[in-house]
């Protein structure tokens, strides 16, 4: 009713009616803004203010049933140990590393699996898609087992040098084998935007004379801006709260929090320990200090992507 | 006549439907979470089975009008994941009647307000009263019994025969080792000794002379406590860390890393790592537990002849002292079924532990599992070499001590162990390390001294 209304009003205008009444003027953007945002709020803003307000008690298995308001002090806990900047460092390995992998390898399949006909790309890009499909447990399974001492490890046997690689080169494997699941994400995206060019730009080029890298350099590469922006944005955002991999692969370790990254930290205090008595209040802390960090992150990435140039409409309308 | 015969078939439904039926059961179904994790241990979940048919027969001679059903799982993945899924069921209220945990469990549990203490109840149940007595405090918390229970155990300092042979020791000088070790002549700096040995002369590989588990736990503890280490203090109530204590353990790993006796990344995270070199026998001296025998001979050796190989190639002592004529030590982190305060049926459910608590299933789980029975009675029943072998093991053993915040002193000593064993921290550092922490985190309830 509200819909017809605000719709009726614009037609309204030839029949000599005066401006529309505020209501009617945002009946229509409310409706269809409504959907996502009660989304919004009920699956990230509510998430975030009950987190925000459980990381300010001392609540834990001990106190689940009458929780204590602490303020500031769970904060004040973790400035004050002092493993955290080696867990931060961590977290910005694990994220910067991962993304070079996961969007230069993404874009290189993207690139390679385009440039051959159709139905072999295809075929690549399906073989691609397979770490993805696996679950998490079964892929690590893999990994240990490949990983293994001789006689037991495919690499050991083959490299002749016996040890097991994930405590040998921890970082290296995490990367790896996260990197190969999160490749294919941007493949897809990237394969998509690329068949999305007009074939009429790479005619255009040809007849300049380009080369095939010159083509992908200034023609190929310009265009796929926003999906990059894109799968850089998502893929940060998931890689400082994923830590499934290092759980299963490393569980943190070897040694000193050699591997624990900031997620699997807050997933141990708050949600897993030997023991049985978890903190949840700690736990909490880490996990908003975690939002803060995706807000910014995802801020700084709108700058440098310049992200109004990307949504204005387009100069030229191709067809 | 079709039409009275057709009433008399209504009459017979209509009978049939008002009478109750002569053999009607309410039949209670009792939910029963249970961990090995190690796969032998499942006598945890079958024995409450069994105890369940027992029961029931009593119960239909005494003519209760009920029936027990046992409903449950035995869960072989790992502690961290069951204690979670205990902790969240009993937060929304949808807790088991029947939790098995470590015993030490009592002090988190109770103060969590998830499980009823007992000590009402016990006396109606004679079969408790053959448990073995300290068996009950390690499930006493604040002077309340929390838990029945269930198995015990001990963690041997195992060694290899084959390997030491093969390093020159003669027969009667393998004999004699737990003997030596018990008197406190063999320290853990002979353990250290002769594993560089084997190292030095090949008979083990490097990072194979001594094993510890790969992943935190409660041995910790026992290690600590083997370099005169206390934790608790019985007067105050809190928890105690020993900084002296503490250098003198993170020194004894820091040598075997720089020795090439232990390895660097000992703390793997993988089990396998831990029981393929040694069911290989490639490693010579190892710290485990006695239930590990029952998964080597099972699950590990036995296409080499099972129990037969592991008698002929490993060999067990309690864990040496740190100085000669030093009291050698073994840690019990027994195992107990817990009655949830969210149980609707907490008489029923107790009274399907007491069934639980007779000699012979105890029998059947300690045999079955390498685990020591809680009753007096069954030890003199099981007559299995292994168990006969290790149970004087009992003589050393110390229980970890019943305080909810233990778990935050344990993640600090263990996080100190990795730091130390990585080479990430010296031991002084790694001492200063995990005080700071449980200070940090315990704050009132420890003493660093």
């Amino acid at each position: 009713m509200i819909g017809r209304g605000s719709i009726g009003g614009g037609g309204g205008f030839g029949r000599g009616r005066d401006s529309p009444s505020p209501s009617e003027r945002y009946a229509a953007p409310v409706v269809f803004l409504l959907p996502a945002t009660i989304l919004i709020v009920l699956f990230f803003m509510l998430p975030v203010v009950t987190t925000i307000g459980l990381s300010m008690t001392d609540i834990s298995t001990l106190t689940f049933r009458q929780p204590k308001w602490v303020g500031l002090e769970n904060y004040r806990d973790l400035l004050g140990d002092p493993s955290v900047g080696r867990i931060m460092v961590n977290t910005a390995r694990y994220v910067v590393f991962t993304l070079l992998f996961n969007v230069g390898m993404g874009l290189m399949l993207a690139l390679l699996s385009t440039s051959i006909p159709a139905r072999y790309g295809n075929q690549f890009r399906a073989v691609w898609l397979l770490p993805r499909i696996l679950p998490a447990v079964v892929y690590v399974l893999i990994w240990q087992g490949l990983t293994r001492e001789a006689p037991f490890g495919l690499v050991s046997d083959v490299t002749g040098i016996s040890r097991n690689w994930i405590t040998a080169a921890p970082w290296s494997t995490i990367i790896l084998a996260n990197g190969l699941v999160g490749a294919s994400f941007g493949m897809l995206i990237f394969t998509s935007a690329i068949r999305a060019i007009p074939q009429e730009l790479f005619y255009a080029s040809a007849v300049d004379g380009a080369t095939t890298l010159q083509t992908m350099r200034r023609v190929v590469l310009p265009l796929l801006r926003w999906p990059i922006l894109f799968v850089t944005a998502y893929q940060t955002l998931s890689l400082l709260t994923s830590f499934e991999y290092i759980l299963l692969l490393t569980g943190g370790g070897p040694g000193f929090y050699t591997t624990t990254v900031w997620a699997l930290h807050a997933y141990n205090l708050a949600l897993s320990n030997y023991f049985g008595n978890v903190q949840f209040g700690l736990g909490a802390a880490m996990a908003a200090v975690l939002v803060v960090i995706g807000i910014v992150v995802s801020l700084l990435y709108l700058r440098v992507f310049n992200f109004r140039a990307l949504v204005s409409e387009p100069k030229v309308e191709v067809n | 006549m079709k039409s009275r015969w057709l009433i008399a078939a209504w009459l017979v439904v209509l009978v049939a439907y008002a009478l109750p039926p002569a053999a009607a059961q309410q039949v209670v179904v009792i939910k029963a979470w249970t961990i090995g994790p190690d796969n032998p241990s499942v006598t945890r979940f079958n024995n409450l089975q069994t105890a369940a048919e027992r029961l029931n027969a009593d119960l239909r001679r005494e003519g209760a009008g009920v029936q027990v059903k046992v409903e449950g799982f035995f869960d072989t993945t790992n502690w961290d994941s069951y204690l979670r899924r205990v902790l969240l069921a009993s937060q929304t209220g949808d807790a088991p009647d029947i939790m098995q945990g470590n015993a030490s469990l009592a002090a988190t549990w109770s103060t969590a307000g998830f499980v009823i203490s007992l000590d009402e109840r016990i006396p109606g149940f004679p079969q408790f009263k053959d448990v073995v007595p300290a068996l009950w405090d390690a499930a006493r918390y604040k002077g309340k019994i929390w838990g029945i229970p269930q198995d015990t155990e001990a963690r041997p300092l195992y060694f290899n025969k084959t390997l030491l042979r093969k390093l020159g020791w003669t027969d009667p000088q393998i004999a004699e080792l737990p003997g030596r070790i018990s008197s406190g002549e063999f320290t853990w700096d002979d353990v250290l000794a002769t594993a560089r040995e084997a190292v030095q002369k090949r008979v083990v590989d490097a990072g194979k002379g001594y094993y510890h588990r790969p992943l935190n736990g409660p041995d910790f503890v026992q290690w600590y406590r083997s370099f005169g280490g206390r934790d608790y203090d019985a007067a105050s109530g809190k928890l105690v860390f020993n900084k002296a204590a503490a250098l003198r353990y993170f020194q004894f790993l820091r040598t075997g890393v720089e020795q090439g006796v232990i390895e660097r990344d000992r703390l793997n995270n993988d089990w396998n790592r831990f029981h393929q070199p040694i069911s290989d026998g490639k490693v010579l001296f190892w710290s485990g537990g006695t239930w590990n025998w029952a998964e080597w001979a099972q699950q590990w050796v036995n296409d080499r002849g099972g129990e037969d190989y592991l008698f002929a190639n490993f060999g067990y002592a309690p864990h040496p002292a740190y100085r000669k004529g030093g009291k050698p030590i073994t840690l019990s982190n027994p195992q107990a079924y817990f009655v949830s305060a969210a149980s609707k049926n907490k008489d029923l459910a107790l009274r399907l532990l007491a069934y639980t608590t007779v000699p012979d299933l105890d029998a059947k789980h300690a045999v079955g599992s390498a685990h020591l029975p809680v009753l007096r009675a069954t030890a003199r029943l099981v007559n299995n070499r292994f168990l006969k072998e290790v149970s004087y093991l009992l003589n050393y053993t110390t229980f970890a001590p019943a305080h909810p915040d233990l778990s935050k002193w344990q993640d600090a000593v263990f996080r100190g162990v990795s730091a130390v064993e990585s080479g990430q921290a010296t031991p002084e550092q790694a001492v200063d390390l995990v005080a700071g922490e449980m200070q940090r985190t315990i704050r009132d309830q420890i003493i660093v001294e």
